[in-house]
């Protein structure tokens, strides 16, 4: 880690002018909870000249009402696995949250931090490396070691996007808010990833001088009920291998309404209206699991060691949906 | 006082039922100051004027080397001096210690790492050769320096007649053939390699903290660089207070300790140099790779016939390790052709029963396999197939307690149900724990105090406990009233841990010198008891001559009767050690065939060995074993990028070992159907037969035969789906 300036401003507005114009290996960044920022830095991945605290800065407040949640983007994720009101009322979110790292890590991460946390590729984490999320030109995992790679919506990067929250939240409905000089701009989380086709030195929509600072959510349609299912390969502590958010209203026996994202398979949360129009209008059982599994991957492009994947996202929707069942 | 007369009597563990402390539940004596960080470890030393090193690797295998410019280094504020390591020209050979380019030592350990990343270096990198597949090909760079060698297979030595072994098989009523593939293991230590050393001027010995398995042994490699003599090894100090695991890979200084001791001789100061965990990745030491095939052929009621196995060791620069075929049973016509592949990464070293998983995981799945072919289920072929009428019923005991009686999946495996299945493995293990020549002295004071003192080092395992533990029971004494010194280099010599002959050589030489402590004690209770020698009862803080409980003496009554400290000496004893052991065990496992989650639901363990002298340090380590074995299993792979030689698995988010989640119910049962009068190691046993029992049962779950470890989500669904 390069040595850095720690800035402590006095108001969020003063927070934003230390930040800087434009992204770059020792340009300024926001630190609130530090459980990515530092990983990163520790690594040499970037280098910011300073780091901003605006941990102190940020609601942390979770607050319920009869449309919805508020959520404050400096909530630890343990508090938001912890409330109550989210348990009951957004189980996919409470479940994503208490699905992440550790105790120590949820209580010391935030919600802010979590949805803009950094690749975790072992090439893009090697100090040594150069690719395409490092500036260099060319994805290592394309043609390397990419058992954790994604299978779907990759290239030329092919990392997969390591935030359960952000999964969850995308099956939720939610909505970014975003402070930056020119004030505030809320911004569905449908839109707020971006791929790796549209660029390369970023995974959201957020510019170098903006603070996510709120986040909210949409209480679900009467009837629905929600789910995050995380997959890990060591369930002690563990990214997702592959996960799968839904929100799902059944009627009768018969699929009305859902709403599927993927996890862990692709470099931004899988939004899969493939896989909702496989379920909808069709009954609740194994059989409409199966295709919506296959529905799920049916476009899915798998490298050398990540075939599996394919295999996975069919189990993980199964185990899924059979727990809303 | 008068000298101690000639030992009466041999010391003898004496029976079972008589013993008041051994052969119990002890605690670890040592287990508040763990948890509660008082214990000091070589990592936790802090000597004023210390130096922090740090070391810089090349991130690849193998390279020529440019230039290395580490003149911005020198400049930053704190470093205070910069060992460079290897010079513009050099090749680089392989990864770990051949990739330390230069070391820097600085007034905190942040400016050592910030001076780590101000040298620059140039080289032009080479293939990295860290494949052994590409290893094998002609046109493949040679990686294997021994002198003279002109390919990387290496040590190829085949065993028995091949054309009789193959007629053999031919000849047999059933047989089966498979091919397993292993990957590379590392211990993970959790406390690093690494040293701290203070040197001292003229006429005063340098004190070296280090994480040793061989605290007695462990100076004489430093002396070249400390500056001294070949033969002045006691003119170095080692003390390894504490130590946090080994597990075979902490024999000797290690390139690390070299660097380290030559950079305090030049600096003069103190010198901290333990490896980071990506340095302790990539130079730490691993357990060896393989890749077998064999063939297991047997009669119709599953009586093996004949073997014949072709295996590969990948044990990168080292030679590998593999315990052989046939592993444990018993056949008659053996065919064995193991090699060694070189690969340009670092050299496995020994771990925890070195080459013995790997040789389980292969012969145990062959043997599976046969069972279900022949129709003779898998408990049944491997007691048919076992000379030891003990083993056979250890295999008996860990099947009745893992439910194999009530199991429905005997000889076939089970059909999933909603993806589910649950199924049960065995497996079996064998040892030859070593005993060798170690003393210990013990020291009673007249102020009752007594002191038991042996060179000997505790890994984790609870060795330090039973120093204390043997004294005790022998003086009639709690364990608290014995303090057990160990873990430096002026105590009485011991063994290096390795083997394990720990307990094997400790054991007999620390009862030798409490039976001497005792008797010197009974010599002086003639006068004040009446009793001879050896005619005395010392129980509960209390003397008393046999037969007559009246006469006696209190513990602080016999010491005050000393008119200066009583100190004796013991020695290895033969006749209190015997080194064979058996273990069975057995796993049951649920398997997800839809996502390939292998779950362990239970484990059971089933050790025999001499007299427990600690049976909860006993079951811990018989847990510990079960719990290695699981992670190896389950989760454990070092990963090399191929193209480019990175090793990408030098952390713990990629190297992944088991935790709370991944443990089952485990059972650990002591085998105490043979009173041995003898006492053994045993530590390496239990961890051999784990890895092979999980891949048996999920066989035994769902019919999906797993024949490359680990056995993660990738690895089950591309072994239930093939290649996608």
């Amino acid at each position: 880690m390069q040595p850095f300036e720690l800035k402590t401003p006095a108001s969020l507005e003063d927070a934003i002018k230390e930040l800087p114009s434009e992204r770059s290996y020792t340009a300024p960044q926001p630190i609130a909870g530090g459980q990515d920022i530092l990983t990163v830095m520790k690594d040499d991945i970037e280098a910011p000249a300073s780091l901003v605290e605006i941990g102190h800065l940020l609601s942390s407040e979770i607050s319920e009402e009869p449309g919805g949640l508020t959520l404050g983007a400096g909530a630890t994720i343990q508090d938001i696995a912890d409330h109550e009101g989210v348990r009951s009322g957004f189980t996919a979110l409470a479940e994503a949250a208490a699905s992440v790292a550790s105790p120590q890590i949820r209580s010391q991460g935030t919600l802010g931090g979590n949805l803009n946390q950094r690749p975790r590729c072992p090439y893009y984490r090697h100090s040594a490396v150069s690719c395409f999320k490092r500036g260099g030109n060319v994805c290592l995992a394309e043609f390397g070691f990419n058992k954790y790679a994604a299978i779907l919506g990759g290239g030329p990067s092919y990392f997969s996007h390591p935030s359960d929250l952000a999964t969850a939240l995308m099956a939720l409905g939610a909505s970014v808010v975003i402070v930056g000089p020119e004030g505030e701009r809320t911004v569905p989380i449908a839109d707020y990833y971006v791929g790796p086709e549209e660029a390369l030195d970023r995974e959201t929509v957020l510019e170098a001088y903006e603070v996510v600072t709120k986040i909210t959510v949409p209480r679900p349609a009467s009837g629905a009920r929600t789910t995050y299912y995380k997959f890990k390969e060591r369930d002690s502590y563990d990214f997702a291998l592959g996960a799968a958010a839904i929100s799902l209203r059944v009627e009768a026996g018969t699929i009305a309404e859902a709403r599927v994202v993927l996890g862990g398979v692709a470099p931004r949360p899988w939004h899969s209206p493939e896989t909702e129009a496989a379920l909808v209008g069709k009954p609740m059982n194994a059989e409409t699991w199966k295709s919506a599994g296959e529905a799920a991957v049916a476009d899915a492009v798998p490298l050398d060691m990540n075939g599996y994947k394919v295999h996975l996202v069919k189990g993980i929707l199964h185990r899924a949906l059979e727990s809303l069942a | 006082m008068s000298q101690p007369r000639i030992p009466a009597a041999e010391p003898s563990w004496g029976k079972r039922a008589d013993l008041d402390v051994l052969n119990r539940d002890i605690p670890r004596i040592d287990g508040p100051d763990k948890v509660t960080g008082r214990a000091v470890y070589t990592h936790d030393v802090r000597i004023p004027g210390m130096l922090y090193a740090a070391l810089l690797r090349h991130p690849v295998p193998r390279a020529l080397v440019e230039s290395i410019d580490v003149s911005a280094a020198e400049a930053l504020p704190g470093v205070v001096h910069v060992l460079q390591v290897k010079e513009a020209g050099d090749e680089l050979r392989y990864s770990g210690d051949d990739s330390v380019l230069a070391v820097v030592s600085a007034e905190t350990p942040e400016a050592a790492r910030d001076g780590v990343r101000a040298i620059v270096v140039k080289a032009e990198n080479l293939e990295p050769v860290v494949d052994t597949e590409r290893a094998k090909e002609a046109d493949a760079p040679l990686v294997n320096y021994r002198r003279r060698a002109d390919s990387n297979v290496a040590g190829s030595r085949a065993r028995g007649d091949e054309e009789k072994v193959k007629g053999a098989i031919d000849a047999s009523a059933k047989s089966v053939e498979v091919s397993v593939e292993i990957p590379t293991q590392h211990h993970v230590c959790l406390e690093t390699h690494g040293h701290v050393i203070h040197p001292k001027g003229e006429g005063e010995r340098s004190v070296v903290y280090a994480s040793t398995q061989m605290v007695s042994q462990h100076g004489g490699q430093l002396v070249r660089p400390l500056g001294l003599e070949n033969g002045q090894g006691d003119k170095v100090h080692v003390l390894t207070p504490h130590m946090g695991g080994g597990f075979g890979s902490k024999f000797g200084a290690g390139v690390e300790g070299m660097l380290c001791a030559r950079i305090a001789r030049e600096t003069g100061r103190p010198v901290h140099l333990m490896l980071s965990r990506a340095d302790e990745f990539a130079m730490g030491g691993n357990r060896s790779g393989s890749k077998q095939t064999l063939k297991l052929a047997g009669d119709a009621d599953g009586k093996f016939t004949a073997i014949h196995v072709v295996a590969e060791r990948h044990g990168g620069q080292g030679g590998g390790a593999f315990a052989g075929a046939p592993y444990q049973y018993e056949v008659p016509e053996v065919y064995l052709d193991a090699k060694s592949v070189k690969t340009a990464a670092d050299s496995n070293r020994a771990m925890r029963a070195p080459g013995h998983p790997q040789a389980s995981f292969g012969m145990e799945t062959a043997v599976d396999m046969l069972a279900y072919e022949t129709g003779v289920d898998p408990l049944t072929i491997r007691k048919r197939n076992l000379a030891a009428k003990m083993q056979r019923r250890q295999l008996d005991r860990v099947a009745a307690e893992i439910g194999w009686d009530e199991h429905p999946n005997k000889l076939a495996p089970g059909v999933p149900e909603n993806g589910i299945g649950v199924g049960i493995g065995f497996g079996v293990c064998r040892w030859t724990p070593g005993g060798r020549r170690a003393r210990c002295n013990v020291t009673v004071r007249p102020d009752g105090s007594v002191v038991s003192a042996t060179a000997t080092q505790d890994l984790g395992t609870g060795a330090r406990t039973y120093v204390a533990a043997i004294v005790a029971e022998e003086l009639g004494l709690e364990v608290g009233q014995v303090t057990a010194r160990i873990g430096d280099s002026d105590l009485p010599p011991n063994v290096a841990s390795g083997g394990s002959v720990t307990t094997g050589s400790s054991a007999p030489a620390i009862k030798d010198a409490a039976h001497n402590a005792r008797e010197a004690l009974e010599a002086l209770l003639e006068d004040v008891l009446g009793a001879e020698v050896g005619d005395y009862v010392w129980k509960a803080g209390r003397v008393h001559a046999v037969g007559d409980p009246e006469r006696s003496l209190a513990w602080k009554e016999v010491c005050a009767l000393l008119r200066q400290p009583l100190e004796v000496s013991g020695q290895f004893q033969q006749s209190l050690y015997e080194g064979r052991i058996l273990g069975a065990q057995a796993a049951k496992v649920e398997v997800d065939t839809m996502t390939g989650r292998v779950k362990v639901l239970k484990m059971v363990a089933i050790q025999d060995q001499g007299l427990p002298l600690n049976r909860m340090a006993l079951r811990s380590q018989i847990n510990g074993g079960m719990i290695q074995a699981l992670s190896y299993g389950l989760l454990e792979q070092r990963v090399f990028d191929k193209e480019d030689g990175f090793l990408l698995s030098d952390n713990l988010q990629l190297y992944k070992i088991a935790g709370a989640q991944e443990m089952p119910e485990m059972v650990s049962i002591i085998d105490d159907s043979e009173e041995r009068d003898s006492v053994c190691g045993m530590a390496e046993a239990p961890i051999i037969p784990g890895q092979s029992a999980i891949a048996n049962a999920i066989y035994n779950a769902c019919g999906v035969r797993m024949t490359r470890m680990p056995f993660t989500p990738d690895n089950v669904l591309t072994a239930i789906h093939g290649s996608v």
